[in-house]
């Protein structure tokens, strides 16, 4: 979680972004992660973050280990 | 956008790699449950190869030194990687491993991961094979509980076979649910103790040849939606 964090605030601070308004990941079935919990996780860490508004949107991908994000919306001045 | 959430940490992975590579140091990535015999495994190995080869260990646990504290009793150089709540190493906490040992001299590094059969399989740290320890008393059931674990190994040690007769356990239904998960099901049988199957072992460590390719991450985009 603190990676796709860091990877957020890099896109951020390049695209000069205000907050986030949607987060968009790709699960793979084999990638190791448990949806729910990784939705849990998200929830903890947004807290007082500029991803604080923004829904999470898990896409599940059958016979896949790809854990990717895929797609943020952002909110720019 | 479409960036691996891990791509941080599968550029340091390559960069393990890298150093490995350009020493020739082979790198295993021994993975298992707690007490599934990790270390014995690393002992056994210390003393069957240690006179003919450099090993070197970086041994990860939650907490405490003792397992580097068992190998280096067993006569080669081991350092710990105390990971505090971390459930699995990763590839930085192995580079900054390699700092505290002479790597460069090693023909073998072992990474003992932390016990656990789930996330230390998500993790690349650069090495070139991966090793699963699943001791004969954990059952049969383990390769489809924890599928992706042992589909990512490249070999799976049956280890403290010397109780199998103790047990009521089936080994042939254990090489079923590998061979159900595993792409190339590969197993050996060992025992620490007696040391049977340690000399397959050690004779399958030498047959490791150079790093696997190195996966490479989708580009970042840009644009207010990335």
């Amino acid at each position: 979680m603190q990676a796709m964090f860091d990877q957020i605030g890099t896109v951020i601070v390049a695209q000069r972004a205000r907050s986030v308004r949607r987060v968009r990941v790709r699960i793979g079935a084999q990638a190791g992660v448990e949806p729910a919990l990784f939705r849990t996780a998200y929830d903890v860490f947004r807290v007082r973050t500029l991803c604080a508004d923004a829904p999470l949107d898990i896409v599940h991908v059958d016979a896949s280990d790809e854990l990717v994000l895929d797609q943020l919306e952002l909110e720019v001045a | 956008m479409h960036e691996r959430i891990l791509a941080g940490n599968d550029r340091v992975a390559r960069h393990n790699r890298e150093h490995f590579h350009d020493h020739n140091v082979i790198a295993v990535n021994l993975m298992g449950s707690p007490g599934a015999g990790k270390t014995a495994i690393l002992e056994a190995t210390a003393r069957a190869l240690g006179p003919e080869a450099n090993l070197g260990v970086l041994a990860g646990d939650l907490a405490t030194d003792n397992d580097a504290r068992r190998i280096r009793a067993a006569g080669i150089v081991a350092e710990s990687i105390t990971t505090g709540s971390a459930c699995h190493l990763d590839a930085e906490m192995v580079h900054r491993g390699l700092h505290q040992l002479p790597w460069r001299s090693l023909d073998f590094l072992f990474i003992e991961n932390v016990g656990n059969l789930v996330c230390p399989a998500v993790y690349d740290l650069g090495q070139h094979v991966n090793v699963v320890a699943l001791s004969i008393t954990e059952g049969e059931d383990k390769p489809l509980k924890y599928p992706l674990m042992f589909r990512k190994a490249d070999m799976v040690l049956i280890t403290k076979m010397d109780l199998l007769p103790q047990l009521h356990v089936s080994l042939e239904d254990i090489e079923r649910n590998l061979a159900a998960v595993m792409q190339t099901p590969r197993l050996l049988t060992v025992s620490s103790t007696t040391g049977a199957g340690i000399g397959e072992w050690i004779r399958w460590l030498r047959s490791i040849g150079q790093p696997r390719p190195l996966a490479c991450a989708a580009p970042a985009g840009a644009g207010r939606v990335v």
